[in-house]
């Protein structure tokens, strides 16, 4: 249907078709040039940043930008913590939500949509409002500056999301498939861990893709119930070793750049993942 | 399925971790501010009654209603430029134009970099010296536009919030997903009727996608342009002169000098703010679709 635009000869309909081309290449140059830039200046000398002009080429690519990032800002560690906080909180989110979403999916129980409203309520509550009770249960619950602390909040903040993804996804299951597993003597948590988990694998997996990236990207519940140096994640990290290098701007943006690439990477991986989790969340949320 | 017996208990057991998690992290803050805007406490010594003066502190305060105009001109224009252009992309890469799948990858990208590694990467860009949108304006011989971006009394506030006006690779996402679920029998028959892509964008597209994904992403846009914390923290920290504070921000600066009655009510106002704008948007939406199209106006939010 696109080709009575395209390939149509009148001039009104190339004009179009040129502002069309204009806005999708403005948008695309917009988000990739000052990606762009900051990869180019971080592999630059200081000298060559600082007095030539924004994209020529460094002469040399200075590899040593970012071993000195690794090492003055100990991105290493940041790393490390925030693949283990958010491998855990995403483990424990998703299977706490498996278990929501199948009861609510599949029994008709007093109170089930009232208790999904909830959930759905959950995710446009504005969480940053929340700071303050959240920095008190922590504290109260003794998780103030701990692995735990992080884990418990993010796993915590996550549920009505996945909650959400996955009783969709569990929905779509034929309801006769549990009825023939139940008259084969199939009780609730055989059906559960052999029918619908099985069945709703695609919904666990974006579920948690969704999940881990909100993790890897927190930065706000981070900055405020850890404070010290060897719990920090690679977003309060950046924080830190953005004023660290105040005029060694090239090694800064070597740290930029590392603490980006991961998250361009896993959506490069998780894609599909990622664009069904958000639609399939927004779109009901 | 209708629970038996024994399926209750079981049932209760599934059930309860992520009860327990939503009352503990959801309920019980949303209560917890409620009552906490109401005292005067620094979180160590007892707190006292102190009704509503803590709002009556905050309308007061310069810095916050600053900030409350800066989070309702930021959620206006989450939702009333950036969620548009995202619309109008998410119509054009829908129609699968060459290369659609590689656009669609690289709008998204600022989706998946934190806000705060974005923030870095924005602050590097306006800084002053070394700045590349001043490398930029130079290297075009405009170097007399050149400024300190962030650090400018009348500049700061619109760099913190134009930069990301044009990421509209979320919102188009989304819109975009809920466009390639209309029949192309619609299209069909208006391409028949000789309606040009315009046309058909107007009175077949819009009107379809208003009350589903339009709706969601005004409703997001605007409730996220309520909740900016990290852009501002990074690249200003409300500075210059509290011109770019945020409510959050405001928030997170009572509650780093213990002031947790104030920090509560600067939350609750924003929570109520928030409930106002979903509210006031799906009126809006309802409404004018009642008017003009008729279509089933049930909401998905």
């Amino acid at each position: 249907m696109m080709g009575s635009g395209i390939r149509s000869k009148t001039a009104k309909a190339r004009l179009i078709n040129f502002f069309r081309w204009i806005l999708i290449i403005f948008f695309a140059a917009y988000t990739l040039f000052p990606l762009l830039w900051l990869v180019i200046s971080s592999f630059k000398t200081n000298y060559e940043f600082l007095a030539e002009s924004p994209f020529s080429l460094p002469q040399v690519w200075q590899v040593e930008n970012y071993v000195k990032a690794l090492e003055v800002a100990g991105l290493g560690r940041m790393l490390f913590n925030s693949v283990v906080v958010g491998l855990s909180a995403t483990l424990i989110n998703v299977a706490i939500a498996s278990m929501s979403g199948y009861c609510i999916s599949r029994f008709n129980f007093r109170g089930r949509e009232k208790m999904f409203l909830l959930f759905t309520i959950g995710i446009l509550v504005p969480l940053n409002a929340l700071m303050v009770p959240y920095f008190v249960i922590i504290n109260k619950l003794g998780l103030y500056n701990t692995y735990g602390g992080l884990i418990l909040l993010y796993c915590a903040i996550g549920i009505p999301m996945s909650t959400v993804i996955i009783r969709g996804l569990m929905d779509s299951i034929p309801m006769e498939i549990e009825e023939a597993a139940y008259i084969d003597g199939c009780g609730f948590y055989g059906r559960f861990f052999h029918v619908c988990l099985p069945l709703a694998r695609t919904g666990i997996v974006t579920a948690a893709t969704f999940q881990f990236l909100t993790c890897w990207n927190e930065f706000v519940f981070a900055n405020l119930i850890v404070s010290s140096e060897k719990l920090r994640t690679i977003q309060v990290g950046i924080r830190y070793f953005t004023n660290q290098f105040s005029t060694d701007y090239v090694s800064m943006y070597a740290a930029i750049v590392i603490s980006i690439v991961p998250s361009i990477l896993g959506y490069v991986i998780f894609q599909e993942q990622i664009i069904s989790g958000l639609t399939s969340g927004a779109v009901k949320g | 399925m209708k629970p038996t017996r024994s399926d209750r208990r079981a049932l209760a057991a599934f059930m309860a971790p992520a009860v327990v998690l939503i009352l503990l992290f959801f309920v019980i803050p949303v209560l917890y501010v409620a009552v906490v805007s109401l005292l005067k406490w620094n979180g160590i010594t007892s707190p006292e009654f102190n009704a509503l003066r803590n709002f009556s502190l905050l309308f007061k305060d310069k810095a916050f209603t600053r900030s409350i105009i800066n989070n309702l001109i930021w959620a206006l224009v989450a939702g009333g430029i950036q969620v548009p252009l995202a619309m109008l992309m998410a119509i054009i890469l829908s129609r699968k134009p060459r290369g659609w799948k590689f656009f669609r990858t690289v709008y998204f990208f600022p989706q998946v970099i934190s806000g705060i590694a974005l923030a870095a990467l924005w602050r590097s860009i306006y800084n002053a010296d070394t700045g590349l949108l001043n490398g930029l304006l130079r290297a075009m011989g405009m170097g007399e536009l050149a400024c300190d971006w962030l650090g400018g009394l009348e500049t700061a506030f619109p760099a913190v919030l134009i930069y990301w006006v044009f990421y509209v690779g979320y919102y188009m996402v989304i819109m975009m997903a809920d466009i390639t679920t209309i029949d192309s029998s619609y299209y069909d028959a208006a391409t028949i009727d000789g309606a040009t892509d315009f046309q058909q964008a107007i009175y077949i597209t819009i009107p379809l996608i208003k009350n589903t994904s339009l709706l969601t992403c005004v409703t997001l846009a605007s409730v996220l342009g309520l909740r900016q914390f990290e852009q501002v923290y990074m690249l200003t920290n409300g500075q210059p002169a509290n011109t770019t504070s945020t409510i959050v921000l405001y928030l997170y600066k009572k509650l780093q000098d213990a002031n947790y009655g104030m920090a509560s009510a600067s939350a609750a106002v924003l929570i109520v703010v928030g409930a106002i704008f979903i509210i006031c948007i799906r009126r809006l939406f309802r409404e004018r679709s009642a008017k003009i199209s008729g279509l089933d106006t049930k909401g998905v939010l």
